[in-house]
Protein backbone atom coordinates (compact mmCIF):
# COMPACT_ATOMS: atom_id res chain seq x y z
CA UNK A 1 0.00 0.00 0.00
CA UNK A 2 2.62 2.77 1.13
CA UNK A 3 5.67 1.87 -1.38
CA UNK A 4 9.24 3.84 -0.41
CA UNK A 5 11.43 4.45 -2.78
CA UNK A 6 14.86 6.25 -2.58
CA UNK A 7 13.93 8.89 -0.42
CA UNK A 8 16.55 11.37 0.02
CA UNK A 9 15.66 14.56 1.95
CA UNK A 10 16.52 16.74 4.53
CA UNK A 11 17.16 20.26 6.15
CA UNK A 12 18.19 23.25 3.27
CA UNK A 13 21.08 23.72 6.17
CA UNK A 14 22.03 20.95 7.57
CA UNK A 15 22.07 18.51 4.42
CA UNK A 16 20.14 15.74 3.72
CA UNK A 17 19.13 13.37 6.41
CA UNK A 18 17.57 10.62 4.62
CA UNK A 19 19.88 8.92 2.64
CA UNK A 20 17.86 6.79 0.68
CA UNK A 21 15.01 5.16 2.15
CA UNK A 22 13.27 2.19 1.18
CA UNK A 23 10.12 0.71 2.86
CA UNK A 24 6.93 -0.80 2.31
CA UNK A 25 3.70 -1.02 4.77
CA UNK A 26 1.01 -3.32 3.57
CA UNK A 27 -3.01 -2.95 3.89
CA UNK A 28 -3.74 -3.07 7.70
CA UNK A 29 -0.16 -3.82 8.90
CA UNK A 30 1.16 -1.86 11.65
CA UNK A 31 5.02 -1.57 10.92
CA UNK A 32 7.45 0.16 14.09
CA UNK A 33 10.14 2.16 12.94
CA UNK A 34 13.06 2.53 15.68
CA UNK A 35 16.50 3.74 15.68
CA UNK A 36 18.45 6.45 17.35
CA UNK A 37 17.67 10.04 17.74
CA UNK A 38 18.71 12.15 14.78
CA UNK A 39 18.35 9.18 12.23
CA UNK A 40 15.89 10.56 10.56
CA UNK A 41 12.73 8.66 12.09
CA UNK A 42 10.48 11.75 12.00
CA UNK A 43 12.24 13.45 9.55
CA UNK A 44 10.83 10.63 7.67
CA UNK A 45 7.54 10.82 8.76
CA UNK A 46 7.90 14.83 7.33
CA UNK A 47 8.61 13.79 4.30
CA UNK A 48 5.95 10.84 4.00
CA UNK A 49 3.76 13.97 4.86
CA UNK A 50 4.91 15.94 2.26
CA UNK A 51 6.32 18.70 5.27
CA UNK A 52 9.58 18.09 3.64
CA UNK A 53 10.30 17.95 -0.32
CA UNK A 54 12.51 15.02 -1.17
CA UNK A 55 15.28 15.52 -3.16
CA UNK A 56 15.37 12.55 -4.71
CA UNK A 57 12.98 9.02 -4.31
CA UNK A 58 9.25 8.53 -4.43
CA UNK A 59 6.73 8.02 -1.85
CA UNK A 60 3.67 6.24 -3.64
CA UNK A 61 0.14 5.18 -1.62
CA UNK A 62 -1.85 2.63 -3.77
CA UNK A 63 -0.20 3.26 -6.60
CA UNK A 64 -0.56 7.04 -6.42
CA UNK A 65 2.50 9.10 -6.42
CA UNK A 66 3.15 11.16 -3.66
CA UNK A 67 6.03 13.06 -3.92
CA UNK A 68 6.30 16.48 -4.03
CA UNK A 69 2.48 16.77 -3.54
CA UNK A 70 1.74 19.90 -0.56
CA UNK A 71 0.52 18.40 2.70
CA UNK A 72 -3.13 18.36 2.46
CA UNK A 73 -3.47 17.02 -0.65
CA UNK A 74 -1.85 14.03 0.80
CA UNK A 75 -3.64 13.84 3.78
CA UNK A 76 -6.73 13.74 1.20
CA UNK A 77 -4.68 10.82 -0.36
CA UNK A 78 -5.46 8.91 3.09
CA UNK A 79 -2.38 9.81 5.22
CA UNK A 80 -2.48 11.29 8.87
CA UNK A 81 0.06 12.35 10.62
CA UNK A 82 0.35 12.69 14.65
CA UNK A 83 3.43 14.78 15.49
CA UNK A 84 5.54 14.87 18.26
CA UNK A 85 5.01 17.05 20.59
CA UNK A 86 1.08 16.48 19.41
CA UNK A 87 0.59 20.19 17.85
CA UNK A 88 -3.00 20.36 18.81
CA UNK A 89 -4.80 23.85 18.76
CA UNK A 90 -3.98 24.52 22.39
CA UNK A 91 -7.00 27.64 21.89
CA UNK A 92 -9.49 25.53 20.67
CA UNK A 93 -11.78 23.13 22.12
CA UNK A 94 -11.48 19.31 21.66
CA UNK A 95 -14.59 19.24 19.48
CA UNK A 96 -13.14 22.61 17.12
CA UNK A 97 -9.89 20.00 16.92
CA UNK A 98 -11.71 16.98 16.03
CA UNK A 99 -13.90 19.17 13.14
CA UNK A 100 -10.68 20.38 11.84
CA UNK A 101 -9.78 16.73 10.80
CA UNK A 102 -12.85 16.70 8.71
CA UNK A 103 -13.31 19.70 7.39
CA UNK A 104 -10.57 19.47 4.73
CA UNK A 105 -11.54 16.33 3.75
CA UNK A 106 -13.34 16.20 0.32
CA UNK A 107 -16.67 14.75 0.48
CA UNK A 108 -17.22 14.05 4.37
CA UNK A 109 -19.51 15.07 6.65
CA UNK A 110 -18.19 18.24 8.81
CA UNK A 111 -19.70 16.56 11.92
CA UNK A 112 -17.82 14.58 14.54
CA UNK A 113 -18.95 11.61 14.38
CA UNK A 114 -20.33 9.88 17.83
CA UNK A 115 -17.98 7.15 17.06
CA UNK A 116 -15.11 8.97 17.42
CA UNK A 117 -16.53 10.14 20.88
CA UNK A 118 -17.12 6.33 21.39
CA UNK A 119 -13.68 5.26 21.15
CA UNK A 120 -12.08 8.00 22.93
CA UNK A 121 -14.55 8.49 26.01
CA UNK A 122 -12.50 11.08 28.40
CA UNK A 123 -12.57 13.45 25.01
CA UNK A 124 -16.40 13.03 24.82
CA UNK A 125 -16.42 14.25 28.54
CA UNK A 126 -13.45 17.53 27.59
CA UNK A 127 -15.60 17.53 24.39
CA UNK A 128 -16.12 21.93 24.91
CA UNK A 129 -12.86 22.11 26.76
CA UNK A 130 -10.13 24.28 25.69
CA UNK A 131 -7.58 22.03 24.57
CA UNK A 132 -4.50 23.00 26.93
CA UNK A 133 -6.24 22.43 29.95
CA UNK A 134 -6.10 18.51 29.26
CA UNK A 135 -3.06 16.22 30.77
CA UNK A 136 -0.36 15.46 28.20
CA UNK A 137 -2.34 11.95 27.84
CA UNK A 138 -5.75 13.51 27.29
CA UNK A 139 -3.91 15.48 24.67
CA UNK A 140 -1.81 12.50 22.90
CA UNK A 141 -5.46 10.60 22.60
CA UNK A 142 -6.83 14.55 21.24
CA UNK A 143 -4.43 14.51 18.66
CA UNK A 144 -4.81 10.50 17.94
CA UNK A 145 -8.31 11.21 17.54
CA UNK A 146 -8.24 14.16 15.55
CA UNK A 147 -6.04 12.25 12.72
CA UNK A 148 -8.00 9.49 12.22
CA UNK A 149 -11.68 10.97 12.51
CA UNK A 150 -10.47 11.36 8.62
CA UNK A 151 -10.33 8.15 8.05
CA UNK A 152 -7.11 7.63 6.85
CA UNK A 153 -5.89 4.41 5.24
CA UNK A 154 -2.20 4.94 6.73
CA UNK A 155 -1.85 6.61 10.21
CA UNK A 156 1.34 7.83 10.88
CA UNK A 157 2.50 8.14 14.58
CA UNK A 158 5.49 9.71 16.05
CA UNK A 159 6.68 8.74 19.57
CA UNK A 160 2.99 9.07 20.99
CA UNK A 161 4.63 7.58 24.61
CA UNK A 162 6.64 10.28 25.24
CA UNK A 163 5.78 12.28 28.44
CA UNK A 164 2.53 9.81 29.40
CA UNK A 165 2.00 7.50 32.28
CA UNK A 166 2.39 3.70 31.60
CA UNK A 167 -1.06 3.41 31.72
CA UNK A 168 -1.81 5.34 29.18
CA UNK A 169 0.14 4.08 27.19
CA UNK A 170 -1.36 0.74 27.43
CA UNK A 171 -4.60 2.60 26.64
CA UNK A 172 -2.93 4.04 23.23
CA UNK A 173 -2.15 1.12 22.27
CA UNK A 174 -5.27 -0.68 23.36
CA UNK A 175 -7.25 1.93 21.24
CA UNK A 176 -5.10 2.45 17.78
CA UNK A 177 -4.66 -1.54 17.43
CA UNK A 178 -8.56 -1.25 17.78
CA UNK A 179 -9.00 1.15 15.12
CA UNK A 180 -6.01 -0.52 12.78
CA UNK A 181 -8.05 -3.90 12.93
CA UNK A 182 -11.67 -2.77 12.69
CA UNK A 183 -10.88 -0.07 10.43
CA UNK A 184 -8.08 -1.58 8.08
CA UNK A 185 -5.82 1.29 8.88
CA UNK A 186 -1.46 0.72 8.36
CA UNK A 187 -0.21 2.52 10.90
CA UNK A 188 3.75 3.12 10.47
CA UNK A 189 5.20 3.79 14.33
CA UNK A 190 8.24 5.99 15.47
CA UNK A 191 8.68 4.51 18.54
CA UNK A 192 11.38 3.89 21.61
CA UNK A 193 8.74 2.61 23.47
CA UNK A 194 9.73 -1.35 23.50
CA UNK A 195 6.11 -2.10 25.33
CA UNK A 196 3.80 -0.32 22.68
CA UNK A 197 5.94 -1.69 19.52
CA UNK A 198 5.21 -5.03 21.15
CA UNK A 199 1.79 -4.38 21.71
CA UNK A 200 1.15 -2.78 18.15
CA UNK A 201 3.07 -3.73 15.39
CA UNK A 202 3.79 -6.70 13.92
CA UNK A 203 7.04 -5.96 12.05
CA UNK A 204 9.58 -3.41 13.21
CA UNK A 205 12.68 -1.66 11.00
CA UNK A 206 15.90 0.06 11.90
CA UNK A 207 16.73 2.84 10.50
CA UNK A 208 20.40 4.10 10.94
CA UNK A 209 22.16 7.35 9.31
CA UNK A 210 19.19 7.63 7.09
CA UNK A 211 18.96 3.97 5.69
CA UNK A 212 16.69 1.32 6.69
CA UNK A 213 19.61 -1.14 7.87
CA UNK A 214 17.80 -4.23 9.38
CA UNK A 215 14.12 -5.57 10.01
CA UNK A 216 12.74 -8.03 12.30
CA UNK A 217 9.26 -9.23 13.67
CA UNK A 218 8.33 -7.48 16.29
CA UNK A 219 6.97 -10.82 18.60
CA UNK A 220 11.11 -11.42 18.44
CA UNK A 221 12.12 -8.24 19.93
CA UNK A 222 12.58 -9.28 23.15
CA UNK A 223 14.59 -12.16 22.52
CA UNK A 224 16.85 -10.40 19.62
CA UNK A 225 18.14 -8.13 21.95
CA UNK A 226 20.93 -7.96 19.94
CA UNK A 227 18.95 -5.53 17.48
CA UNK A 228 18.18 -3.22 19.96
CA UNK A 229 21.68 -3.02 21.56
CA UNK A 230 22.72 -2.47 18.31
CA UNK A 231 20.27 0.07 16.41
CA UNK A 232 19.14 1.71 19.76
CA UNK A 233 21.52 1.48 22.88
CA UNK A 234 23.71 5.40 22.16
CA UNK B 1 -21.47 70.46 25.86
CA UNK B 2 -22.86 70.65 22.18
CA UNK B 3 -18.74 70.49 21.56
CA UNK B 4 -17.87 67.98 23.68
CA UNK B 5 -20.30 65.85 21.62
CA UNK B 6 -19.14 66.75 18.00
CA UNK B 7 -15.34 65.89 19.33
CA UNK B 8 -16.93 62.74 21.02
CA UNK B 9 -18.69 61.75 17.86
CA UNK B 10 -15.80 62.91 15.44
CA UNK B 11 -13.34 60.64 17.31
CA UNK B 12 -16.15 57.46 16.86
CA UNK B 13 -16.41 58.59 13.04
CA UNK B 14 -12.80 58.44 12.45
CA UNK B 15 -12.07 55.54 14.59
CA UNK B 16 -14.64 53.28 12.45
CA UNK B 17 -13.01 54.68 9.68
CA UNK B 18 -9.82 53.31 10.75
CA UNK B 19 -10.88 49.83 12.61
CA UNK B 20 -12.43 49.35 8.31
CA UNK B 21 -8.90 50.31 6.78
CA UNK B 22 -7.15 48.17 9.78
CA UNK B 23 -9.49 45.39 9.57
CA UNK B 24 -8.07 44.18 6.14
CA UNK B 25 -4.56 44.93 7.11
CA UNK B 26 -4.39 43.00 10.50
CA UNK B 27 -5.93 40.08 8.76
CA UNK B 28 -3.30 40.07 6.28
CA UNK B 29 -0.97 40.43 8.60
CA UNK B 30 -2.08 37.83 11.19
CA UNK B 31 -3.17 35.42 9.05
CA UNK B 32 -0.49 35.72 5.80
CA UNK B 33 2.85 37.34 8.02
CA UNK B 34 2.52 39.74 4.83
CA UNK B 35 2.31 43.46 5.59
CA UNK B 36 0.91 44.94 3.05
CA UNK B 37 2.20 48.57 1.84
CA UNK B 38 -0.34 48.36 -1.07
CA UNK B 39 -3.16 48.19 1.37
CA UNK B 40 -3.42 52.31 1.15
CA UNK B 41 -3.68 51.79 -2.46
CA UNK B 42 -6.38 48.75 -2.25
CA UNK B 43 -8.18 51.60 -0.33
CA UNK B 44 -6.92 54.17 -3.05
CA UNK B 45 -8.64 51.54 -5.99
CA UNK B 46 -11.35 51.33 -3.72
CA UNK B 47 -12.49 55.05 -3.90
CA UNK B 48 -11.63 55.22 -7.86
CA UNK B 49 -14.17 52.40 -8.54
CA UNK B 50 -16.71 55.10 -6.95
CA UNK B 51 -15.80 56.90 -9.12
CA UNK B 52 -15.65 54.89 -12.22
CA UNK B 53 -19.08 53.54 -11.72
CA UNK B 54 -21.07 57.06 -11.17
CA UNK B 55 -19.13 57.85 -14.52
CA UNK B 56 -20.29 54.81 -16.39
CA UNK B 57 -23.75 55.87 -15.17
CA UNK B 58 -24.20 53.52 -11.98
CA UNK B 59 -25.12 55.27 -8.58
CA UNK B 60 -23.19 55.65 -5.75
CA UNK B 61 -25.04 52.86 -3.90
CA UNK B 62 -24.00 50.64 -6.62
CA UNK B 63 -20.80 51.11 -6.63
CA UNK B 64 -20.48 50.83 -2.81
CA UNK B 65 -21.51 47.14 -3.94
CA UNK B 66 -19.26 46.82 -7.37
CA UNK B 67 -16.07 48.23 -5.15
CA UNK B 68 -15.39 45.75 -2.60
CA UNK B 69 -15.84 42.60 -5.14
CA UNK B 70 -13.74 44.70 -7.81
CA UNK B 71 -10.97 44.76 -5.22
CA UNK B 72 -11.59 40.90 -3.85
CA UNK B 73 -10.50 39.84 -7.31
CA UNK B 74 -7.84 42.22 -8.26
CA UNK B 75 -6.73 41.06 -4.44
CA UNK B 76 -6.67 37.09 -5.88
CA UNK B 77 -4.56 38.48 -8.92
CA UNK B 78 -2.00 39.99 -6.81
CA UNK B 79 -1.91 37.05 -4.21
CA UNK B 80 -1.66 34.94 -7.80
CA UNK B 81 1.04 36.92 -9.29
CA UNK B 82 2.93 38.61 -6.56
CA UNK B 83 2.42 37.53 -3.23
CA UNK B 84 2.23 33.50 -4.01
CA UNK B 85 6.06 33.85 -4.33
CA UNK B 86 7.62 36.15 -1.68
CA UNK B 87 5.26 34.06 1.36
CA UNK B 88 8.05 33.05 3.84
CA UNK B 89 10.49 35.99 2.87
CA UNK B 90 9.23 38.34 5.27
CA UNK B 91 11.27 41.53 4.05
CA UNK B 92 10.44 40.19 0.22
CA UNK B 93 6.79 40.81 1.37
CA UNK B 94 6.89 44.16 2.24
CA UNK B 95 9.51 45.29 -0.63
CA UNK B 96 7.10 43.52 -3.17
CA UNK B 97 3.95 45.05 -1.64
CA UNK B 98 5.48 48.36 -1.48
CA UNK B 99 6.79 48.06 -5.25
CA UNK B 100 2.74 46.77 -5.96
CA UNK B 101 1.79 50.04 -4.02
CA UNK B 102 3.74 52.09 -6.58
CA UNK B 103 2.33 50.55 -9.64
CA UNK B 104 -0.94 50.67 -8.64
CA UNK B 105 -0.64 54.27 -7.66
CA UNK B 106 0.60 55.40 -11.04
CA UNK B 107 -1.59 53.29 -12.60
CA UNK B 108 -4.39 55.57 -10.91
CA UNK B 109 -2.58 58.65 -12.40
CA UNK B 110 -2.65 57.75 -16.01
CA UNK B 111 -5.73 56.55 -15.81
CA UNK B 112 -7.78 58.99 -13.82
CA UNK B 113 -4.90 61.85 -13.98
CA UNK B 114 -3.41 63.26 -11.16
CA UNK B 115 -6.31 65.59 -9.94
CA UNK B 116 -8.38 65.41 -7.22
CA UNK B 117 -11.70 63.55 -8.06
CA UNK B 118 -15.40 64.92 -6.49
CA UNK B 119 -17.34 62.21 -5.54
CA UNK B 120 -20.81 63.91 -4.15
CA UNK B 121 -22.15 62.82 -1.14
CA UNK B 122 -25.48 60.30 -1.75
CA UNK B 123 -26.88 61.17 1.89
CA UNK B 124 -26.67 64.61 2.20
CA UNK B 125 -29.14 65.49 5.10
CA UNK B 126 -28.16 66.45 8.68
CA UNK B 127 -29.61 65.09 11.65
CA UNK B 128 -29.93 66.76 14.81
CA UNK B 129 -28.66 64.61 17.98
CA UNK B 130 -28.90 66.09 21.62
CA UNK B 131 -29.14 69.36 19.82
CA UNK B 132 -26.19 69.54 17.54
CA UNK B 133 -26.48 69.14 13.69
CA UNK B 134 -24.66 65.86 12.14
CA UNK B 135 -24.15 64.15 9.04
CA UNK B 136 -26.03 61.59 7.97
CA UNK B 137 -23.42 60.08 5.76
CA UNK B 138 -20.75 60.26 8.48
CA UNK B 139 -23.43 57.99 10.74
CA UNK B 140 -23.44 55.73 7.93
CA UNK B 141 -19.93 55.25 7.57
CA UNK B 142 -20.20 54.45 11.36
CA UNK B 143 -22.53 51.99 10.74
CA UNK B 144 -20.76 50.50 7.57
CA UNK B 145 -17.69 49.83 9.91
CA UNK B 146 -19.79 48.12 13.16
CA UNK B 147 -21.34 46.11 10.05
CA UNK B 148 -17.74 45.43 9.12
CA UNK B 149 -15.92 44.91 12.23
CA UNK B 150 -19.43 42.63 13.35
CA UNK B 151 -19.23 40.50 10.32
CA UNK B 152 -15.82 39.97 10.34
CA UNK B 153 -15.40 38.95 13.80
CA UNK B 154 -18.67 36.08 13.09
CA UNK B 155 -17.07 34.82 9.91
CA UNK B 156 -13.82 34.17 12.03
CA UNK B 157 -15.28 32.80 15.24
CA UNK B 158 -18.78 31.67 14.24
CA UNK B 159 -18.10 30.01 11.08
CA UNK B 160 -16.74 26.68 10.10
CA UNK B 161 -14.24 28.57 7.45
CA UNK B 162 -12.72 31.04 10.47
CA UNK B 163 -12.16 28.26 12.20
CA UNK B 164 -9.76 26.82 9.47
CA UNK B 165 -8.69 30.26 8.96
CA UNK B 166 -7.63 30.31 12.70
CA UNK B 167 -6.32 27.37 12.62
CA UNK B 168 -4.05 28.16 9.50
CA UNK B 169 -2.82 31.19 11.68
CA UNK B 170 -2.32 28.78 14.49
CA UNK B 171 -0.34 26.17 13.02
CA UNK B 172 0.24 26.45 9.28
CA UNK B 173 2.19 23.25 8.81
CA UNK B 174 -0.80 20.87 10.80
CA UNK B 175 -3.48 22.51 9.23
CA UNK B 176 -1.61 21.53 6.16
CA UNK B 177 -1.22 18.03 7.45
CA UNK B 178 -5.31 17.69 8.78
CA UNK B 179 -5.97 18.52 4.75
CA UNK B 180 -7.20 21.64 5.25
CA UNK B 181 -6.23 23.57 2.18
CA UNK B 182 -3.95 26.39 3.00
CA UNK B 183 -3.54 27.74 -0.91
CA UNK B 184 -6.98 27.89 -0.81
CA UNK B 185 -7.63 29.97 2.35
CA UNK B 186 -4.26 32.24 1.10
CA UNK B 187 -6.15 33.11 -1.49
CA UNK B 188 -9.36 33.92 0.28
CA UNK B 189 -7.85 35.60 3.19
CA UNK B 190 -6.06 38.00 0.41
CA UNK B 191 -9.06 38.59 -0.91
CA UNK B 192 -11.05 39.53 1.44
CA UNK B 193 -8.39 41.52 3.03
CA UNK B 194 -8.58 43.57 -0.30
CA UNK B 195 -12.14 43.74 -0.71
CA UNK B 196 -12.05 45.24 3.14
CA UNK B 197 -9.41 47.74 1.96
CA UNK B 198 -11.85 48.47 -1.11
CA UNK B 199 -15.16 48.86 1.08
CA UNK B 200 -13.29 51.38 2.97
CA UNK B 201 -12.17 53.41 -0.02
CA UNK B 202 -15.34 53.40 -1.73
CA UNK B 203 -17.50 54.52 1.79
CA UNK B 204 -15.03 57.20 2.34
CA UNK B 205 -14.86 59.21 -1.34
CA UNK B 206 -17.94 61.08 -0.80
CA UNK B 207 -16.23 63.06 2.34
CA UNK B 208 -12.14 62.98 1.51
CA UNK B 209 -10.38 64.12 -2.19
CA UNK B 210 -10.41 61.31 -4.02
CA UNK B 211 -6.59 61.88 -5.24
CA UNK B 212 -3.68 59.46 -5.77
CA UNK B 213 -2.57 60.11 -2.30
CA UNK B 214 -5.82 59.90 -0.39
CA UNK B 215 -3.96 56.19 0.70
CA UNK B 216 -1.08 57.24 2.50
CA UNK B 217 -3.33 59.58 5.00
CA UNK B 218 -5.49 56.00 6.88
CA UNK B 219 -2.48 54.05 6.06
CA UNK B 220 -0.14 55.13 8.42
CA UNK B 221 -2.89 55.32 12.02
CA UNK B 222 -3.79 51.70 10.26
CA UNK B 223 0.19 50.50 11.14
CA UNK B 224 -0.02 52.52 14.30
CA UNK B 225 -3.19 51.07 15.07
CA UNK B 226 -1.76 47.38 14.92
CA UNK B 227 1.58 48.31 16.10
CA UNK B 228 -0.16 49.21 19.31
CA UNK B 229 -3.23 47.14 19.83
CA UNK B 230 -1.45 43.68 18.71
CA UNK B 231 -1.96 41.20 15.76
CA UNK B 232 -3.42 38.21 18.10
CA UNK B 233 -6.55 39.42 18.01
CA UNK B 234 -9.36 41.46 16.45
CA UNK B 235 -9.92 42.90 20.20
CA UNK B 236 -6.72 44.60 19.79
CA UNK B 237 -7.39 45.95 16.26
CA UNK B 238 -10.59 47.85 18.21
CA UNK B 239 -8.36 48.84 21.25
CA UNK B 240 -5.91 50.43 18.73
CA UNK B 241 -8.13 51.93 16.85
CA UNK B 242 -9.77 53.42 19.77
CA UNK B 243 -6.63 54.67 21.30
CA UNK B 244 -4.92 56.14 17.82
CA UNK B 245 -8.35 57.64 16.68
CA UNK B 246 -9.62 58.79 19.96
CA UNK B 247 -6.35 60.74 20.66
CA UNK B 248 -5.80 62.07 17.54
CA UNK B 249 -9.00 63.92 17.19
CA UNK B 250 -9.14 64.83 20.76
CA UNK B 251 -5.97 66.43 20.64
CA UNK B 252 -6.65 68.16 17.45
CA UNK B 253 -9.61 69.47 18.49
CA UNK B 254 -8.05 71.42 21.45
CA UNK B 255 -4.72 72.28 19.23
CA UNK B 256 -3.56 71.95 15.83
CA UNK B 257 -3.60 68.92 13.62
CA UNK B 258 0.20 69.30 13.42
CA UNK B 259 0.41 68.39 17.80
CA UNK B 260 -2.05 65.33 17.36
CA UNK B 261 0.02 63.93 15.06
CA UNK B 262 2.95 64.13 17.33
CA UNK B 263 1.03 63.04 20.22
CA UNK B 264 -0.32 59.79 17.99
CA UNK B 265 3.03 59.10 17.08
CA UNK B 266 4.81 59.79 20.93
CA UNK B 267 1.48 57.60 22.30
CA UNK B 268 2.13 54.88 20.05
CA UNK B 269 5.76 54.87 21.12
CA UNK B 270 5.80 54.58 24.64
CA UNK B 271 2.89 52.14 24.25
CA UNK B 272 5.24 50.12 21.91
CA UNK B 273 8.03 50.38 24.39
CA UNK B 274 5.47 49.39 27.15
CA UNK B 275 4.01 46.36 25.34
CA UNK B 276 6.51 45.17 22.01
CA UNK B 277 3.65 42.51 21.48
CA UNK B 278 1.13 45.21 21.42
CA UNK B 279 -1.66 46.03 24.03
CA UNK B 280 -3.17 42.59 22.87
CA UNK B 281 -0.23 40.81 22.00
CA UNK B 282 -0.06 37.35 20.65
CA UNK B 283 -0.72 34.69 22.88
CA UNK B 284 2.47 32.41 23.45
Amino acid sequence: MLRIRGLVAGYEDAGSVLEGIDLEVAAGESVALMGRNGMGKTTLLRAIMGLLRPTAGEVVLDGVALTGRPPFEISNAGIAYVPQGREIFRDFTVEENLRLGLLGKHGMATRVPDAIYARFPILAERRWQRAETMSGGEQQQLAIARAVVGRPRLLLLDEPSEGIQPSLVESIATTVSAISREDGTSVLLVEQNLDLVLALTTRCLFIDNGRIVDATESARLRDERGLLDRYLTV
Amino acid sequence: MAAVLIVALDAANFMLALLLVTLGLVILFGLMNVINMAHGEMFLLGAYAVVLVERQGGGFWLALVLAPLALAVIGLLIEEVVIRHVYHRFIDTILATWGLSISLKQAVIIAFGPTAQQVENPLPQTVVILGTLYPVYRLFIMAVAVLAAAGTFLLFYRTSLGLVARAVIANRPMASSLGLNTRRMDRMTFAFGAALAGLAGAVMAPLMSVDPQMGVGFLIPAFLSILVGGTGTLLGTLLGTTLIAGAGTVVASVWTQITAQIVVFALAIVVIRLFPQGIIGARR
